[in-house]
């Protein structure tokens, strides 16, 4: 290992005195075979829906759906969109932009939509 | 910037007694732990592990935090990116919170068997038990903690500001954090978690969404939009518009005022050396050097040639004396002088002269005399020269047979050139008279004609252009956009389309009914039919297209005004790629933020813009008063003049007064509305838990090790913190 990386200390060293067990007695192999579950999972098996809907819990604390008008702004510029594009579903804000969506290749378009997640995702 | 790690080694670990807390405030974009009753955190961290792997040694090592980019050139960080142990707001990769927490008790200088400290960690609002209850095994388990709190962090920092009486005991906390926003009344000084609500947007999406923005934007510099640059971008340039709208139409119509919140971002860019045009001098000295290396050539070609003439003549001359010498010798004794010189018979002696004269004549450069009177003989004497074509075959011998067969070859091949000269002497000659004929309705009426011959230009330009439209399949390449609605899924062929529906019907045609594909002959006929190079049918194009360039030629010799249409350069995306024609310049190099700059920040306002269906800050704010139980028209107006914001995102400009505007919308008319930020909305949070931790009734808020395993699941959902004490 390269001096100036050890001065820096860079790698956490694997062996910490105040610890009971140290991270290679628990994953041997350097990696965990645990597989941690993820959010969604976790959120599954706390079976919220057998508690009281009154008692708050990590779902039902969250925001309902927006109730104001939904803002339509240029995929592309970020100005108000009047227009649509129904080829490319993108939003427009003139000709020019229009111009310019015409001549996007498909990727570019899906990567646009992709960012308010209105992008075709094949399965 | 706000956001500083620091993560020097501590050294007075033990000068604590193991009565005195330790507190972490463990957020989803940076750890901060420090000791309890200070005001700084002693260790700051991005709440990152990365596992590389060393480049000459190979071994997987971890690295937990941002550390100086330059070190990380010793490893391979190509296989695995920076990890983190949160799943939007929840710890769920307890491995790499293990990672994280060595690092930061290592850095607090922990060095005794265990962390013999009471620990009080912060969590999400409503962490889901789970969670809780394996951070609480880790805690007790791996590190032997004595006692462990969990808390909340925008409560702590509530509590901090209210302290320093920044906000009151009823208010509203927000916090939009790095992964998500939280809303908290407050009563009383304490949290009720019944009215939180929380939206899943936060800093993390409007770094996200820039670098997404700007990596569309210019493709090309996509390499220098890291994570950790456009954090920095955004700290830097972002601010919240008072109204989109408005601000958008501002830059839309552009004008001082858009160009001044304009801001650039110039990348490293060194201009092209400038070549000045070279001196008389250089040009003399250049041409003098291409002048001697010419004449040095020409001096080798002309040795080469010379030796190779008198290596042939050497050659000529012996054969030559070899003849004279065969001539004179008798009869009998011709067959052992011949194998003396290594021929068989006089013949190939002779032979082999005609050749050298040939390839002597040659290198002279003299003129080959037989070809030219070939040409004239075979007219004049085609009986002579197949003497055997008119014979009867019954009448020859088979050699003989062989011999006609060639020179029928022969005869039929040299007419078929004489006819094919012919026809071209004839085409030129009906071409001449063309232009003869259109050259003399020029000079009856020059203007008409001029006419026509542009109208005809332009008709067959247009012709031709539609084809190559055609024939452009898919690529970047759209026709222009001039010629109206030829664009996406317009552009593919005849052909092409008839492919593509046979592979479609291929695709969709199997399991109904019995597959009797192949039975047939014909059916084979189908993969032909799909192959690619089956859309190549260019019978008539070529004609079109000499046509057209005549009538340019024609065009351009009678009219000076003429300018023939330029070859259609495929229009490109104005953004997608370097135009490599011009030279680059700075303005290539630079990153422009304009829109972006309060386009990014707006989704906290309107997660619409990113997909996200759910309440913005504004909104989220009507959501939690209408969410609490009881409806008191006074507590709420107390809970709108206390809104207290925290968390990362508080610190964009502007976000306050928007914030007003918005909440001002959803009150009746005349409420009381004041938006406050905390004092440091990064750090607050830690600040708030060390102070609680701190004091005295602490330990009653902890939990410790066989609590934990007596009270069971049940109890450490309920679990709680009273956060005044």
């Amino acid at each position: 290992m390269e001096a100036e990386v050890i001065k820096a200390e860079l790698v956490l060293p694997t062996h910490m005195s105040f610890k009971r067990t140290q991270m290679y007695e628990k994953y041997p192999k350097g990696q965990s075979k645990v597989r941690w579950k993820q959010l969604k999972q976790i959120i599954q098996a706390e079976n919220y829906q057998n508690y009281d809907p009154d008692e708050p819990n990590y779902v039902n604390i969250e925001s309902p759906p927006s109730m104001q008008p939904c803002k339509r702004i240029c995929d592309i510029t970020g100005f108000e969109a009047p227009y649509h594009d129904p080829r490319t579903n993108l939003r427009y804000a003139n000709a020019d932009v229009f111009k310019l969506v015409r001549s996007l290749p498909n990727e570019y378009v899906q990567r646009y939509l992709a960012l308010r997640k209105a992008a075709v995702v094949l399965r | 910037m706000p956001f500083i790690s620091k993560f020097q080694r501590q050294t007075d670990y033990n000068r604590f007694p193991s009565s005195t807390p330790i507190v972490i405030d463990n957020g989803a974009s940076y750890f901060r732990i420090g000791w309890a009753g200070e005001t700084e955190p002693r260790v700051v961290f991005r709440n990152i592990v990365q596992r590389p792997r060393h480049k000459s040694t190979g071994e997987t090592i971890t690295i937990v935090g941002d550390h100086d980019t330059a070190l990380l050139r010793y490893f391979d960080c190509s296989r695995s990116g920076p990890r983190s142990a949160f799943d939007n707001n929840v710890v769920c990769q307890f491995e790499i919170m293990e990672y994280i927490l060595d690092f930061a008790f290592d850095r607090l200088g922990a060095n005794g068997s265990r962390i013999d400290h009471p620990i009080l960690i912060t969590e999400c609002v409503c962490n889901p038990v789970y969670s809780r209850s394996k951070m609480a095994e880790l805690l007790f388990e791996t590190y032997g903690v004595p006692s462990v709190a969990f808390g909340v962090d925008a409560v702590f920092s509530y509590k901090y500001n209210q302290l320093h009486g920044i906000c009151e005991k009823d208010g509203l906390a927000i916090c939009p954090g790095f992964t998500t926003t939280h809303v908290i009344p407050f009563v009383n000084g304490e949290p009720v978690y019944k009215g939180c609500c929380r939206t899943n947007i936060g800093g993390f999406h409007v770094t996200d969404y820039l670098k997404q923005l700007l990596s569309l934007k210019y493709p090309h510099h996509m390499a220098r939009f890291t994570w950790e640059k456009v954090e920095d971008l955004k700290m830097e340039h972002c601010y919240i518009a008072p109204d989109y709208a408005l601000e958008a139409r501002l830059f839309q119509k552009g004008g001082k005022e858009a160009e001044d919140k304009t801001k650039r971002w110039q990348l490293p860019w060194v201009p092209p050396p400038t070549e000045e045009p070279p001196s008389e001098e250089e040009i003399a000295r250049k041409a003098a050097i291409r002048e001697r290396q010419g004449q040095r050539l020409r001096e080798m070609a002309e040795a080469k040639r010379s030796s190779r003439i008198n290596e042939l003549e050497n050659q000529l001359h012996g054969l030559e004396f070899l003849l004279q010498q065969l001539g004179q010798i008798e009869e009998e004794e011709i067959p052992s002088f011949l194998s003396e010189t290594g021929y068989t018979s006089k013949q190939e002696i002779e032979s082999t002269l005609t050749k050298v004269t040939l390839s002597l004549r040659k290198a002279k450069g003299e003129p080959k005399p037989e070809q030219a009177e070939n040409e004239e003989k075979t007219d004049s004497s085609t009986s002579e020269k197949y003497p055997l074509i008119n014979v009867p075959d019954n009448m020859l011998t088979p050699e003989q047979l062989k011999e006609k067969k060639r020179q029928i070859f022969l005869k039929t091949t040299t007419e078929g050139r004489q006819r094919a000269k012919q026809k071209r002497v004839e085409e030129e000659l009906e071409r001449e008279r063309k232009t003869q004929q259109d050259e003399e309705r020029r000079l009856e009426n020059p203007q008409l004609y001029l006419e026509q011959m542009r109208s005809k230009y332009k008709e067959l330009h247009e012709k031709v252009e539609q084809r190559k439209r055609l024939k452009t399949n898919g690529g970047h390449t759209n026709g222009s956009s001039t010629s109206g609605g030829v664009g996406r899924g317009e552009r593919l062929n005849a052909a092409q389309r008839e492919r593509m529906r046979l592979l479609t019907t291929a695709a969709f045609d199997r399991g109904k009914g019995e597959d009797t594909f192949g039975a047939r002959d014909e059916d084979w006929q189908l993969y032909k039919l799909m192959g690619k190079d089956n859309d190549d049918d260019d019978d008539g194009p070529d004609e079109d297209e000499a046509e057209l360039a005549r009538v340019c030629s024609r065009l351009q010799e009678i009219d000076p005004t003429f300018v023939p249409k330029p070859e259609p350069t495929p229009l490109q995306p104005a953004t997608a790629e370097v135009p490599n024609v011009r030279p680059l310049t700075k303005e290539d190099f630079q990153i422009v933020l304009g829109v972006e700059r309060f386009r990014c920040p707006e989704i906290l306002f309107h997660p619409n813009l990113v997909g996200i269906d759910q309440a913005g800050l504004d909104e989220m704010t009507g959501v939690s008063i209408r969410r609490l139980p009881s409806k008191d028209e006074a507590l709420e107006n107390r809970l709108t003049s206390s809104i207290f914001m925290t968390g990362g995102c508080s610190l964009f400009l502007g976000i306050n007064e928007r914030l007003e505007a918005g909440v001002r919308m959803l009150r009746p008319c005349g409420s009381p509305i004041k938006v406050v930020r905390a004092l440091d909305p990064v750090l607050d949070a830690w600040r708030g838990a060390s102070i609680y931790a701190a004091s005295l009734k602490f330990q009653q808020q902890t939990f410790s090790r066989s609590d934990y395993y007596e009270k069971g699941e049940e109890w450490l959902r309920r679990y709680q913190l009273r956060y005044t004490l």
